[in-house]
């Protein structure tokens, strides 16, 4: 039960005679029991970030602390932290049980006995007793990373670090353990920092997401405010699937001036006083977000052309392109609604629906309207 | 799962206190956090570099003493005039000792033999062991037996290969002699170990039979390494067997050859024991090499400084051949 | 495709052209090719091994290839043999098993950390060890003496008489030791590369010291690399003669290669005890190489 801070925290490696700056200034605060979500594209720091709170590198600036002490010294072995590998890294030649005991034979002073107890406890939490006299090579992956889980809950750390940890599982599995996980993370109420590069593991299971690129921490906020508010262009794009419609705008007059097409976006004036006097920015619209009609209907709607229709069921992935243009656009509609390939609809963006960034730097400077936002911003924990 | 979790955990935890008596977390007494104090400390003895040391610098220490300060050692004997059972003086040294090489014939011919003896030895043994590792590689059956018997002798002693190649050798009762009448070629049958001129020969051939295998394990493995779709693409393309395996495979042992090739010179450089049992350590100039030569000046007619330096020579041969190796191995990233 | 898929294909390539029959007589001069070199490999070895069982005149008048007929044939010379070179065996295997030991265990503690336990500089100190390897051994004999003839091995063991008279054992096992660990530590540094970090990174997480992660799990793992260094270390050792030539001084310490280079050469025309002697020379490396024989393989071609 613990607090785990990261202020300042950064890694530099050195590559030859450059220096590569895998983790830059990065700084935050996990609340006890929280469920924090490190997420990013692969190489964006976040594995070693994680690594550097397990004490596997060296910080090279800054401090990481766990309650408030300052741990950056303190070696691997006496964090009290407990790791969920991606390749689960069981002792081969260890039985389940003796796997699972391994931590607390080097970790604690606890007599055989009590060790005993904690194990066969813990198997019987995850559902594994029969596998206990079992060694790692006779197990399916699933039960692999079950064990894993279970040697680091045996330990009853202060902090979790996961790594990865359902990666190597096939899809199906992978959901199944997936609200497992975040149902025994809440149950065990474990301070627990999960690194993934899926941002949908990211969206449902974090009580808060830390987003990483190149090094840098790009937001932390809860999964629907990371949704709704990114604080990026790059945060807008990573999380949602399929991404987020982007298209290059300038803004003269009330007008915005799609760029590569003839068409213009009026905009109303409490969203121009956001702007902060930028001209260049891009348009940020959510596929499920684009409205498709039979025709235009007010100015906020655009003649288009369906090229491709993905049916999924539930709902209609279509891909649509502006007349007289090469622009397209990604749209979500409900898959009861027949919508055909090689047609004339209109797309309609809502202005309630928009996101504009400023073009040089990426940063948000209108989010979307949200009608309830209280309700559906607040945080789960 | 999960209704009863929080009960199962408690029974942990409390499961854990109760064992360990204090109600506070039970991590080992030994630790101590050491957050506060000597960071830098602390920082340095746990770190990779400094827990490593333990396991590392005892052996590195022996080998340390027994290679590279004997290496060292025997370059400043050499330096020296040392012979006869005095100690040596250090006070003086000079390169006379490796001056003298030049003008003394039975070092021009150790050097010569060993040179000849390395390159043909190393040549016949890898041609050899390519057959082998081809013939082997057709899908024989036995293929464990056929190996196994092909490497059987690299498992021998050379005291013990030396013993029966001079018993192959005889010359009137010996195998080869004999074979050589029964199939009527007795015009070949000589003594030849006796004979200077066939000498050198003799030996190489019997060295090449001890260790052909060893060529033949290795380049089976660079054969296996080869992906079949390269044996297909030949074969698409029509060659025939014998244009496949010289065009398309046996390229791709280059590896294999490199790696084989530094290692037989170096049994050649140390093919000392084999030639020491046949003829003590005067094989006479046709088949003396370097390291008889050495053992000889040094250890039969105490000149310890010469010995030293013909050592040193030897050395060098050594790692003329292994450093470019090493140093390959280096850039190609497999250290 | 397996290859041995390929090969029956490679070999069987032009069927259009050729008929079965052809393919069978390939395949029958591929199968007599692989029998005369067998022919030729062993055939020092059983014109020794005939020889070891004639009597004198026997391996005179007969053929070394012809078996022993029941005229010519003794077990005397394995007894000769055996008799001379007791003590050689005896004292062999005194040195040698606790070298082999020894430098296999150092070879695999070296490794382990130089593998498993990262920092800067270890490929300087791996490439002292790998050049170790191919070191000819008589770079280092003149000192090599020196050495071990100031050290008094006797002299500082006098209080252990029974230690004391196997001085010269003592200095060839320390010697061996010290010029195995290089290709034992190549060894084991090639099988350690293979072990998962994320393995050892969960037992340091877990608690364990460096020399835990040791103890517990680098060790037990490293049972196969063990078979093979101690094989490959055993032969070697077992089969050396020169550094027992300069370091055993006293003849009731001769090692068995060098009690058969004496047998050899005080018994100059007497083929058949020469080749009994070799045969129990060899006998403890020939038993290793046919149990043994994968692990073998594996540890001559590590050096590589």
């Amino acid at each position: 039960m613990a607090t785990l801070t990261l202020e300042n925290v950064t890694k530099r490696f050195a590559d030859g005679d450059d220096e590569i700056v895998a983790v830059d200034d990065v700084s935050i605060e996990i609340d006890d029991g929280e469920f924090l979500v490190l997420v990013g594209p692969s190489g964006c720091g976040k594995s070693t970030t994680l690594r550097m709170v397990a004490g596997l590198e060296t910080i090279s600036e800054g401090a990481i602390a766990i309650d408030d002490e300052i741990i950056n010294d303190v070696p691997a072995q006496r964090r009290d932290i407990a790791m969920v590998f991606q390749s689960y890294a069981l002792y081969p030649h260890m039985t389940v049980r003796e796997n699972m005991r391994f931590g607390l034979e080097e970790s604690t002073d606890l007599d055989a006995e009590t060790m005993d107890g904690s194990v066969e406890r813990t198997a019987e939490l995850l559902e594994i007793e029969e596998l206990l006299d079992r060694k790692p090579g006779e197990l399916s992956g699933g039960q692999q990373q079950r064990v894993a889980l279970g040697r680091a809950i045996v330990r009853d750390p202060a902090v979790f670090l996961m790594d990865e940890p359902l990666s190597n599982l096939d899809a199906k599995l992978r959901a199944g353990m997936r609200m497992e996980l975040q149902r025994l993370q809440n149950e065990l109420d474990v301070t627990t920092v999960y690194v993934t590069h899926d941002q949908t593991e990211a969206m449902t299971m974090g009580d808060r997401i830390a987003i990483l690129d190149g090094g840098r921490l790009q937001q932390v906020a809860t999964p629907l405010e990371c949704y709704h508010r990114p604080r990026n262009l790059f945060v807008a794009g990573f999380i949602g699937e399929p991404s987020m419609n982007f298209f290059d705008a300038t803004l003269e007059g009330d007008e915005l001036l799609l760029e590569g097409t003839e068409l213009s976006y009026p905009l109303s004036a409490s969203i121009r006083e956001e702007l902060e006097g930028e001209t260049e920015l891009v348009l940020g619209v959510r596929p499920e977000d684009v409205e498709i009609a039979a025709e235009s209907t007010d100015d906020h709607a655009f003649p288009v052309t369906v090229d491709v229709v993905e049916p999924m069921g539930n709902e209609n992935n279509l891909l649509a392109t502006f007349e007289g243009s090469e622009l397209s656009v990604n749209a979500i509609v409900d898959g009861m609604r027949h919508v055909e390939a090689g047609q004339r609809y209109a797309a309609r963006l809502p202005e309630s629906a928009i996101h504009l960034f400023d073009r040089s730097s990426g940063r948000a400077l209108h989010n979307r309207r949200i009608d309830d936002e209280e309700k559906l911003l607040e945080t789960r924990v | 799962m999960g209704f009863d979790i929080r009960r199962l955990l408690d029974r942990i935890r409390r499961g854990r206190t109760d064992g360990s008596g204090d109600g506070e977390r039970t991590l080992r007494t030994d630790g101590g956090t050491t957050s506060s104090r000597g960071s830098k400390v602390s920082r340095l003895r746990h770190s990779d570099a400094v827990q490593a040391l333990p396991f590392w610098l005892p052996p590195a220490l022996l080998v340390g003493l027994f290679v590279y300060g004997a290496v060292s050692w025997n370059l400043l004997i050499s330096l020296t005039d040392w012979s006869g059972l005095v100690q040596p003086d250090y006070t003086s040294l000079s390169l006379e000792m490796y001056r003298q090489m030049p003008d003394d014939p039975s070092f021009i011919a150790a050097f010569r033999n060993t040179v000849v003896l390395l390159v043909a030895f190393t040549v016949v043994s890898l041609a050899i062991g390519l057959v082998l590792a081809i013939l082997i590689d057709q899908n024989i059956r036995f293929e464990n037996t056929f190996r196994t018997i092909y490497l059987l002798p690299m498992a021998l002693s050379f005291v013990v290969t030396a013993i029966f190649w001079s018993w192959m050798y005889n010359p009137s009762t010996g195998t080869i002699n004999v074979f050589l009448s029964t199939i009527g070629l007795d015009f070949l049958t000589m003594d030849w170990i006796g004979n200077p001129t066939t000498r050198l020969a003799a030996i190489i051939f019997a060295l090449t039979w001890q260790f052909s295998g060893y060529a033949m394990v290795v380049y089976l493995a660079g054969l296996r390494a080869i992906p079949d779709a390269h044996y297909e693409a030949a074969k698409v393309d029509g060659a025939s067997s014998l244009r496949m395996y010289r065009r398309v495979i046996v390229p791709q042992l280059s590896a294999s050859t490199t790696s084989a090739a530094v290692v037989l010179m170096v049994f050649a450089l140390k093919a000392f024991d084999f030639i020491f049992v046949m003829f003590g350590d005067t094989p006479g100039r046709s088949a003396d090499i370097l390291a008889v030569m050495m053992f000889r000046v040094a250890f039969s007619r105490t000149e310890w400084a010469y010995g030293a330096a013909v050592a040193t020579v030897l050395f060098l041969m050594a790692l003329s051949v292994v450093a470019p190796y090493l140093y390959m191995q280096y850039k190609r990233g497999d250290l | 495709m397996t290859a041995a898929e390929r090969t029956e294909s490679t070999s069987s390539e032009g069927r259009i052209a050729t008929t079965l029959e052809t393919i069978d007589s390939q395949r029958a001069a591929l199968y007599a090719v692989l029998l005369g070199l067998i022919a030729f490999y062993l055939s020092p070895l059983w014109g020794g091994l005939t020889t070891a069982f004639k009597t004198q005149t026997g391996f005179v008048q007969t053929t070394p290839l012809a078996p022993p007929t029941p005229e010519w044939f003794t077990l005397e010379p394995w007894e000769l043999a055996f008799a001379t070179m007791q003590g050689g065996l005896v004292n062999s295997l005194l040195f040698v098993v606790p070298a082999t030991i020894l430098s296999a265990l150092f070879g695999s503690l070296a490794a382990y950390g130089l593998t498993k336990l990262s920092w800067r500089g270890q490929i300087g100190i791996l490439v002292l060890f790998l050049a170790g390897v191919f070191l000819p051994y008589q770079s280092v004999l003149v000192p090599l003496r020196q050495f071990w003839s100031a050290v008094d091995l006797a002299g500082l063991l006098a209080f252990a008489p029974f230690l004391a008279n196997r001085a010269d054992l003592i200095e060839l096992t320390v010697t061996h030791t010290a010029y195995g660990i290089p290709i034992c530590t190549i060894l084991f540094r090639s099988y350690y590369k293979t072990l998962d970090d994320e393995m050892i990174e969960a037992a340091k997480i877990d608690g364990a010291s460096a020399f835990g992660i040791y103890k517990r799990i680098v060790l037990p793992l490293s049972m196969p690399m063990f078979a093979v260094t101690l094989i490959y270390q055993f032969t070697q050792v077992w089969n050396d003669l020169l550094f027992a030539l300069v370091l055993v001084t006293s003849r009731s310490n001769y090692v068995v290669t060098q009690s058969l280079n004496e047998l050899q050469g005080s018994m100059a025309q007497e083929y058949n005890i020469q080749m009994a002697g070799a045969f129990i020379a060899a006998l403890p490396t020939i038993l290793i190489y046919v149990v043994f024989g994968r692990q073998f393989a594996k540890g001559i071609t590590g050096a590589s």
